[in-house]
């Protein structure tokens, strides 16, 4: 107890503690309460997908003659590589699901609604974030899938009037898909959209807190169950 | 919404209950992810070393009595890389089934010494150490003998297991 009074007394630590941990939020019941957690969940699967990626980063090289063979090896002859792997690959997946579901709780609950707009607002590019790591991220395995998920997703990029061209040739890297796409698609995935969204998601979770979490709307007609 | 006096105040309230459940769940979750990451992490301390043994070639083509300095490449497996390697070494046996293999290094500083027929002697050029068909220093700065390689026959072939590293006699 003498160093909690020690710690506190020089950090705040029990004032952020309770700012963040026993704020007041609003009373729903029933299946309503569960909507709630989506965020929170979105933020747990982005923590598993953190610490996964970083241990997957240290048996990957984003090279085309190396990249297969090293996912192999992750695969085969690391202890649990292929467990950290498919925690990695499913919580892409969850991540993409709980984020849209998220959103969609805040839109049929118009919890976008003034004050909030600017968390939305963030929102907005939170999502953008997950969508590019799910596209920078696909391409990293580099099998067949991967290779030709990635051309469609630049082709689309140069359908773009005027400027398709130029935006397919940002993304590839060159005028073809290959190594430069593949070192570059990796920079984004674990450089640049994690230090990005480390921003955004602090920006975010700062708003929720400072405003408040939102009432349900019409809150005496989901009273029951 | 009960409140907590007399003999309810000994009951687990509803709020501790599910902090406490709340706390042992993360706490587990935490334990396998956490546990399980580490696991991954430290997992290179405790991978043994692939035994690659390189075969040399047959038995029957070594000379009796007389080192013969054999040519071999070592393909290693390098996590997902498999590298190539020019390396040699010196077979010696005086029946054709006891085989010594030496490390073709010098134990002074590494030069590659050579058999000297006329001396029945190793010699190394670089600083005259001379070490005898045993592989015993005989002159010179060497601080110990020759190296040699674990060595095994398995049908008609001569295996070793050439190691990196200096390993002491
Ligand atoms: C919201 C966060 C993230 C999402 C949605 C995401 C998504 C993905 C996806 C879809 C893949 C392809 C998986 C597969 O097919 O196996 C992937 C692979 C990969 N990710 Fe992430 N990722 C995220 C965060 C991170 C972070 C923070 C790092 C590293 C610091 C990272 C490192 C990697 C690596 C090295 C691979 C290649 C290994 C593999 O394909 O199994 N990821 N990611
Ligand atoms: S290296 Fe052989 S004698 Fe010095």
């Amino acid at each position: 107890m003498r160093a909690w009074t020690w710690i506190n007394e020089r950090t705040g630590a029990g004032k952020i503690w309770e700012a963040l941990f026993a704020r007041k939020i609003p009373e729903a019941k029933g299946w309503v309460a569960w909507l709630y957690t989506l965020g929170s969940a979105s933020l747990f699967v982005f923590t598993i997908q953190a610490v996964t990626g970083a241990l997957l980063a240290m048996n990957y090289v984003p090279s085309p003659d190396h990249a297969h063979d090293s996912i192999r090896f992750i695969e085969s002859q690391v202890f649990l590589g292929s467990f950290i792997r498919g925690l990695h690959h499913w919580g892409a997946t969850f991540m993409v699901v709980l984020v849209a579901l998220h959103m969609l709780r805040v839109y049929f609950m118009a919890a976008y609604k003034y004050p909030r707009e600017a968390t939305w607002l963030v929102g907005v590019v939170l999502f953008l974030l997950v969508m590019g790591f799910s596209f920078t991220g696909y391409l990293l395995p580099w099998d067949q899938k991967a290779y030709w998920a990635t051309m469609v997703g630049a082709n689309i990029a140069g359908q773009a009037p005027a400027l398709g061209s130029y935006l397919a040739k940002i993304l590839k890297g060159g005028e073809d898909l290959g190594a430069a796409t593949l070192a570059r698609f990796y920079s984004l995935h674990v450089l640049v959209l994690p230090m990005t969204i480390a921003v955004a998601i602090l920006a975010h979770l700062f708003l929720v807190v400072w405003h408040g979490i939102s009432e349900p709307p019409l809150k005496e007609s989901n009273k029951g169950d | 919404m009960e409140k907590e006096t007399g003999q309810d105040a000994l009951k687990v309230s509803r709020r501790s209950f599910l902090g406490w459940a709340a706390g042992l769940m993360g706490a587990a979750i935490a334990a396998i992810l956490g546990g399980s990451g580490f696991g991954y992490f430290i997992s290179p301390a405790f991978k043994k070393r692939e035994e690659d043994w390189v075969n040399l070639g047959r038995v029957d083509q070594i000379r009796l009595g007389v080192p013969t300095k054999a040519e071999f490449t070592v393909r290693k497996r390098d996590a997902w890389m498999t590298t190539e390697r020019r390396s040699s070494a010196w077979i010696l046996t005086s029946n054709g089934k006891d085989f010594t293999v030496f490390d073709p290094k010098c134990t002074h500083l590494g030069c590659p010494y050579r058999w000297d027929e006329a001396t029945k002697k190793f010699l190394c050029p670089c600083h005259a150490a001379v070490f005898d068909v045993d592989g015993s220093v005989v002159k010179g700065p060497p601080p110990r003998p020759l190296d040699r390689y674990p060595v095994k026959v398995s049908s008609g072939r001569i295996l070793i297991l050439p190691l990196n590293e200096q390993r002491k006699t």
